[in-house]
């Protein structure tokens, strides 16, 4: 028998060699993995097909979307992108689902903030903070800090961890009838006591100040996002620690503010872009909807009329402006090269020139501060630009979370049943509360 | 069998030998019909019969866990979907009522002769050829509170605005409205069919014997079309309770849930809300509704084919 001192020298060398050589393979295996996760691309030469699921496609969005395309596979001929285009985000959403469902996902598509938070919860979407972070192929902390603050804190999920990366990003903003308010003698509300103010004075002789629609629980519209933001405006939150707050005191005084504007005749509620319409034939004096509209608010209007854009009104906690438009995430079933080649498309659109080229041709909004000096000339003429694009630094998003969706439709159901029925605001919010919490618990 | 009996065993075991090669080439032809019946609509309704026991993720099955009959004790529980129960009770009845009896009037008064009949034939039958999707939104239009025509002409004798689609109370009969303009035709069309097989002879007699018009469609007209009145009722039935699209369309299902049928229910559960199991229950509790329709329809047609 073997005396065990003998080998005890001997098996702890052999001991040590192990952990060595095992330390050594665990590094050239991470650095080999982490290569292949986020610098692949790099060095290859064969070409990477990637898909990009979008709803860029009405108007001059689709043609933009086209040629900044095209400039990023001249730049990287070994990426060949795919743009797949769906006519609206309801069908966006439902072509995603149905792919991710099917086994068959797009490389990347465009994603609100809850949908995301969905995505994610089924393990379909990665988490890009490696990519974004990554000093080779990532993005610069001087880049990073000059997105707006609004963009930049919507691209996180509730782990702390990027998901998203910012792309058609727009925001409310106050359209007028300057000639409407001159007439009344009314100046331009900068706050909403002030717009309540002179809804009133511009409610005369069959017209009325404001049109909107508060939507559906299934398909909220502007009407509760404006909403949203008079909550912000007022103090209140839409959630705190992963929950909702749908029945703060300063949610009930936004509900009550919509009810007396209602009471009053100086807001009228009807479907399908009912502000827009009502401002273009001239009856309403506002509509407050997103930048993006922009060109439909003129097409409305149609040149009877100087049409204006202002800020959205504050509160006395400042504009609590509601972010809209969509990120771009990417989807678990693709291969390392596919995600390094997204990334690097991803990147591209949100790069200075190309978000400055991007907001110039569609009216959507620059994601990043280092836009603004490329868009002088543009600004010069659509000064509107600048006020909607400043906004996004206090701008929010939905709310990251799957339920968000039922919460928002509950809120809604809310602004109905007082705004359409009469009923008590604190009422119909601790109704809505009730609701999205237990959405919320599952 | 008695005549296949008297013929000699070498013709018969020939003749069943002709029937097996019949019913091979039967199914073979059959076959194409059959696979996209099997894949496009028994497999995923067997599917949707699997999935209401589950607590299911739309987005990645594996993460969905069996929860046995849960779903459909929360349904029985649920207040949305007696709601949806109720709004669908009240879509179908009042479709189906003003599908019959409209439906039937404008099938008389195209079966007589006059000088309006081409003119009405047409205004009746082409909304049904339209797609619902164009349609509903002109509807939505029409129904503007602000811009509309149906506002614009109350105004006229000083009736107060109503928001049509955004009442609690209008927005149904609204969507009535519009359900009956769109397939009216479709019912026109069967009772047109019906009337044509009602006697001429028993119609000329009853007038000889000095009967009004309303007599004559009381008393000899209406008995002779009581399966085709049996069918529009069925087929209407099954028709609204899968109504959707204008739904989707004009109300989404609002306001407060005033239009929430229970297809719309399914819908808005297993598409905007994620609760797909909860809304594959609604499916199955809808299926066995219709089911019961269709084999009450499948009895009228044998009966009247018999």
């Amino acid at each position: 028998m073997t005396p065990r001192v003998h080998n005890y020298s001997w098996e702890g060398a052999m001991h040590r060699h192990r952990k060595i050589v095992v330390a050594i393979v665990a590094a050239l295996v991470a650095g080999v993995a982490a290569y292949a996760a986020y610098g692949a691309s790099a060095s290859t030469h064969a070409t990477i097909n990637i898909s990009f699921m979008e709803a860029m496609s009405s108007g001059t969005q689709k043609p933009a979307l086209d040629t900044l395309t095209k400039q990023f596979e001249a730049q990287n001929p070994n990426i060949n992108v795919t743009l797949i285009a769906e006519p609206n985000y309801g069908v966006l959403l439902q072509k995603e689902q149905a792919s991710v469902a099917a086994g068959q996902p797009p490389t990347i598509g465009q994603a609100y903030e809850n949908w995301a938070a969905s995505f994610a919860d089924a393990k379909a979407i990665i988490p890009i903070t490696g990519y974004v972070n990554n000093k080779k192929i990532g993005v610069k902390v001087a880049d990073q800090q000059q997105i707006w603050k609004g963009v930049w804190k919507d691209l996180f999920l509730p782990d702390g961890k990027i998901w998203m990366w910012p792309f058609n990003k727009s925001d409310y903003v106050m359209y007028y009838n300057a000639n409407k308010l001159a007439a009344a003698g009314q100046r331009v509300p900068k706050t909403w006591v002030q717009f309540a103010t002179v809804a009133k004075a511009l409610t005369k002789n069959g017209d009325w100040a404001w049109s909107t629609d508060t939507g559906t629980p299934a398909a909220p519209a502007d009407g509760t996002i404006v909403m949203l933001s008079l909550i912000k405006a007022g103090g209140g939150t839409w959630i705190e620690n992963g929950k909702p707050t749908l029945d703060t005191p300063a949610a009930v005084k936004a509900l009550g503010f919509l009810a007396d504007l209602k009471k009053s005749g100086a807001l009228q509620l009807g479907t399908n872009y009912p502000g827009e319409t009502a401002l273009g034939a001239g009856r309403s004096a506002f509509d407050l909807s997103t930048i993006a509209g922009y060109p439909y608010e003129l097409a409305a209007d149609g040149g009877k009329f100087p049409m204006k854009v202002a800020a959205l009104p504050s509160g006395r906690n400042g504009q609590g402006n509601a972010m809209a438009g969509t990120n771009i995430v990417i989807f678990t079933k693709t291969t390392n090269a596919q995600r390094a080649a997204a990334w690097e498309y991803m990147k591209f659109l949100s790069g200075a020139k190309q978000t400055a080229y991007w907001a110039e041709q569609t009216g959507y909004l620059p994601v990043t501060k280092a836009a603004l000096p490329l868009m002088k000339s543009y600004i010069a003429t659509h000064p509107y630009q600048q006020i909607a694009a400043q906004a996004l630094q206090v701008a929010r998003g939905n709310p990251p979370y799957a339920w968000w969706t039922e919460a928002e439709g509950d809120l809604t159901t809310a602004m109905q049943q007082v705004l359409d029925n009469g009923g008590d605001p604190a009422h119909a919010l601790a109704t809505a509360q009730q609701k999205a919490l237990a959405a919320a618990n599952g | 069998m008695i005549a296949e009996n008297a013929l000699p065993p070498r013709r018969v075991r020939a003749a069943n030998r002709r029937g097996i090669r019949d019913g091979r080439f039967a199914w073979l032809y059959l076959s194409p019909a059959l696979l996209i019946f099997a894949v496009f609509t028994i497999g995923p309704a067997l599917f949707v019969l699997y999935i209401s026991f589950f607590d299911w993720n739309l987005l990645n099955s594996s993460l969905s866990k069996f929860v046995g009959t849960r779903n459909y004790r929360d349904l029985a529980h649920s207040s949305d979907f007696w709601h949806s129960m109720e709004m669908s009770a009240y879509f179908v009845g009042a479709v189906v009522a003003g599908s019959t009896v409209f439906g039937l009037g404008i099938a008389l008064l195209l079966s007589s002769r006059g000088l309006v009949r081409r003119a009405v034939r047409l205004a009746v039958l082409t909304p049904y050829f339209t797609p619902l999707v164009a349609t509903s939104i002109v509807w939505v239009w029409i129904f503007n509170p602000q811009f509309g025509l149906v506002d614009s002409l109350l105004r006229l004798v000083h009736v107060h605005q109503i928001g049509w689609l955004q009442s609690t109370t209008w927005a149904m009969p609204a969507l009535i409205v519009y359900t009956l303009w769109h397939d009216l035709g479709f019912t026109v069309i069967i009772f047109l069919a019906g009337l044509s097989t009602v006697s001429n002879d028993l119609r000329e007699a009853a007038r000889v014997d000095g009967a009004r018009y309303w007599h004559e469609v009381r008393d000899v007209i209406l008995p002779q079309l009581t399966q085709t009145i049996v069918f529009v009722i069925v087929i209407t039935t099954i028709d609204s309770l899968q109504a959707f699209t204008q739904i989707y369309t004009m109300t989404q299902g609002g306001p407060l849930g005033a239009t929430t049928t229970t297809g719309f229910l399914l819908y808005e559960e297993s598409f905007v809300f994620y609760r797909t199991g909860f809304g594959a229950a609604i499916a199955v509790v809808l299926f066995a509704v219709i089911a019961l329709f269709t084999l009450l329809q499948l009895r009228v047609t044998r009966s009247r084919a018999n």
